[in-house]
C-alpha cells in the first residue's frame, strides 16, 4: 500500500479526477474532504465490512426452514 | 447449460438468464455471475445461486413485499455502472439471513441488490440511508408475524 504523509489542508490526487483533501486533524480524527465523479462509489469501509459479514451469514446451509413454513 | 446447486441438485439454465455482478457481492468479490431460481414452497422467496459455486446460494426476496414505504434514489454510480437506461427496466431484490424461523430472519435492506433486467447486469448497492437496516428483522413487520 502507498502511504503519503499529508497535513491539513494539503491534497492528494488520483488520476485526473479525483482529489482527497485532508480538511482537519484533531486528536485521534480526521476529516477527509472527497472530490470524486458521481458514477464512483465512495462508502465507509466499516459500513462495507459489515454488508460483508452480512452477506457471509447469509448463505444458505439448509432449507429446511421453508419445509416447517409449509407445514 | 447445465450448472450444480447445493440443493437443487443439476439444474439446466439458460445462459440468458445469468445475472452478472461486475463486482462481485462484498465478501464474494470474486463470484461475478448468478442465477435466479424459484423456491417452490414460498414464493415470496428465490434462490440467488452461484453459478461457479454450488454451495453459494442466497434467499432473496422482494422488499416491497416484506416492508411499507421502502424506496430509496439510485444513484448516479448504480445507473452508470448497470448501463440503466429506465427505471422500467429496474428490479430490486433484498438478501435474507434465515434463522430458525422466518420471524427470527432479517433482510438487508441498508444493501439491496439492484438489476438491469434488460441487460441483467447487477449490483449491491450499500444505501446512506440510515433508517435502513443491514438486518432488519422480518418480525418486525406486521404482515408476517
Amino acid at each position: 500500500m502507498l502511504v503519503l504523509s499529508r497535513k491539513a489542508g494539503e491534497t492528494i490526487y488520483i488520476g485526473e479526477d479525483i482529489e482527497i483533501v485532508i480538511s482537519e486533524v484533531k486528536g485521534e480524527q480526521v476529516k477527509i474532504g472527497i472530490r470524486a465523479p458521481r458514477n464512483i462509489d465512495i462508502i465507509r469501509g466499516e459500513l462495507r465490512q459489515d454488508v460483508s459479514a452480512s452477506n457471509t451469514e447469509a448463505v444458505i446451509t439448509n432449507l429446511d426452514i421453508f419445509k416447517k413454513i409449509k407445514e | 447449460m447445465n450448472i450444480q446447486t447445493a440443493y437443487f441438485g443439476e439444474v439446466e439454465i439458460d445462459p440468458t438468464n445469468i445475472l452478472t455482478f461486475q463486482f462481485g457481492l462484498p465478501g464474494f468479490e470474486n463470484e461475478k455471475e448468478y442465477i435466479l431460481l424459484p423456491l417452490e414452497e414460498n414464493s415470496v422467496f428465490q434462490v440467488l445461486q452461484s453459478v461457479q459455486s454450488a454451495a453459494l446460494t442466497f434467499i432473496i426476496t422482494n422488499p416491497y413485499d416484506i416492508t411499507t414505504n421502502y424506496s430509496f434514489d439510485l444513484e448516479e454510480a448504480t445507473i452508470h455502472a448497470l448501463e440503466i437506461k429506465d427505471e422500467k427496466e429496474v428490479a430490486v431484490f433484498a438478501i435474507v439471513t434465515l434463522k430458525e424461523t422466518i420471524a427470527k430472519s432479517t433482510i438487508n435492506l441498508k444493501a439491496p441488490i439492484v438489476l438491469n433486467t434488460t441487460n441483467k447486469k447487477a449490483k449491491q448497492v450499500i444505501l446512506n440511508n440510515e433508517d435502513y437496516l443491514i438486518r432488519h428483522l422480518i418480525s418486525s413487520e406486521s404482515k408476517e408475524g
